[in-house]
């Protein structure tokens, strides 16, 4: 396999990974609110997790670029320590996450939502604090969905284009991923190339989906 | 639990953004560009060790990044509408047209064709024929253009196909879905399974010009001033006529 295309194999996948953790905090925190608790606006709530799912990836990537732009709300407050975000690997991340945690927050709350109640309540009875009857009962309890939806987030930000070729853009050792190095090598006619990423690609993604299937349905 | 909040922190620290140690030129050009500018990149180094970084997409969308305040040093848009959006971007009297391109009717390879004028594509042969999205696609726009010049934009409308892309109008041709495609000239040197059927002259065809200009939002201002002025000179144009661009000089 020639370096270069190795090169995007590595990055994207190392930034799918970095993605997924990242999403993993924020993810679990709002399937666990979404599972177990009601509150006013939480249809709102819902819906707004589940919008980069349904909305075109390039609005969602539009829309990141209008607030990590340099002339968006967060792009300004980030300016004056330095930091960049468009046409960055953190770009990449974050288009990634964007779009994989609403496959990781939709499977992880039916995780907690299978959850009986009662073992936790047992552990409360035992003196357990809150945080300590999250982390011993209820995240293991659920822990085979969140793998399964961290999964699914993984294999959603492996063949992430849209949102991506918007805020990172297409810089060959940058910011160019698997699905915007297969486009731009497309549009030149570098068929080859784009022939070895699909292959790359192909592979990643089956090995991904196969793993968060069986996690999803096998009990 | 050590090791694995090191393993995080080297994770994270492939991915954050460090500031550039060394100056450089980030160039956002044209996708039809990307082949093109890798070279010139890869030679530009070579000749004054200054690294050029070029970001590639469709003219819209780096027009797009770029009004959102994206720190683009140099932008080659395929089309002067784009570069137009960006009035308030560039540094003032920095826009040049640097390329031109040539309009060219593809056909399928295994049903090769020479037409005399595009005015053929009105024949029933042609039952579907490719072009970019005439609103968004700029090969599209002067393709639909040329067809109007023609006056046959009436009778061949109905058989139009848009396609999302002007390599996506020549694969349409390639796998067999449209008959024809109007493409650029140099979108043939990639195409295997087409056949060259008209070039249309320069000077009878739109006038497609690639315009690139410094971008005020910039970190290398100076840099993308000499670049630039690279990219105009004679031994750029010999690279970007070896891809079949129309250079144009000073």
């Amino acid at each position: 396999m020639p370096t270069e295309i190795l090169d995007i194999a590595v990055f994207t996948t190392l930034a799918a990974l970095v993605a997924t953790i990242v999403m993993l905090p924020p993810g679990i925190g709002l399937a666990w609110v979404l599972a177990r608790h009601q509150f006013r606006g939480k249809a709102i709530v819902e819906t707004l997790a589940s919008l980069p799912l349904v909305m075109p990836p390039v609005a969602t990537g539009l829309m990141l670029l209008w607030l990590v732009g340099r002339r968006g709300p967060v792009g300004r407050a980030l300016a004056p320590f330095g930091i960049e975000i468009v046409f960055t690997p953190a770009a990449v991340v974050l288009a990634m996450a964007i779009m994989g945690l609403p496959l990781l927050v939709r499977t992880a709350r039916a995780g907690f939502e299978q959850v009986t109640k009662r073992y936790e309540q047992m552990a409360e009875t035992l003196g357990a604090r809150p945080w300590r009857v999250f982390t011993t009962v209820t995240l293991p309890l659920a822990s085979r969905n969140i793998l399964a939806g961290a999964l699914l987030g993984f294999t959603r930000a492996l063949g992430e284009f849209g949102a991506t070729i918007v805020v990172a853009g297409s810089i060959p050792g940058r910011t160019r991923t698997l699905a915007v190095g297969i486009y731009t090598y497309t549009e030149t006619g570098q068929d080859t190339r784009a022939a070895a990423l699909l292959a790359v690609s192909v592979t990643l993604a089956f090995g991904a989906a196969l793993i968060a299937n069986r996690l999803a349905h096998v009990d | 639990m050590l090791r694995w909040w090191a393993t995080f922190a080297l994770v994270i620290a492939t991915v954050v953004p460090l500031p550039a140690q060394r100056p450089e030129v980030l160039v956002s050009a044209a996708a039809s560009l990307a082949d093109v500018m890798g070279t010139i990149a890869r030679i530009y180094e070579m000749r004054t060790g200054t690294r050029v970084v070029v970001n590639t997409g469709a003219s819209n969308t780096l027009a797009r990044q770029i009004a959102a305040g994206a720190m683009v040093d140099l932008f080659i848009s395929a089309d002067e509408a784009q570069m137009g959006t960006l009035r308030d971007e560039v540094v003032a009297n920095t826009r040049v047209d640097l390329l031109s391109n040539q309009l060219a009717v593809v056909v399928p390879a295994d049903r090769p064709r020479t037409l005399r004028s595009a005015r053929e594509l009105t024949d029933a042969a042609f039952r579907r024929i490719a072009i970019g999205d005439p609103a968004a696609v700029p090969a599209g726009v002067y393709a639909k253009a040329y067809l109007q010049q023609l006056g046959i934009w009436p009778a061949v409308s109905g058989k139009i196909v848009p396609t999302a892309s002007v390599r996506l109008a020549l694969a349409a041709v390639e796998n067999g879905a449209a008959d024809a495609a109007i493409v650029y000239r140099t979108d043939l040197d990639a195409a295997h399974r087409t056949s060259l059927a008209l070039a249309i002259p320069l000077a009878e065809g739109p006038r497609i010009i690639y315009p690139a200009a410094v971008i005020r939002s910039g970190r290398n201002r100076e840099g993308a001033t000499r670049l630039l002025a690279w990219l105009r000179g004679t031994e750029a144009a010999g690279i970007f006529k070896g891809a079949g661009f129309i250079p144009l000089g000073q």
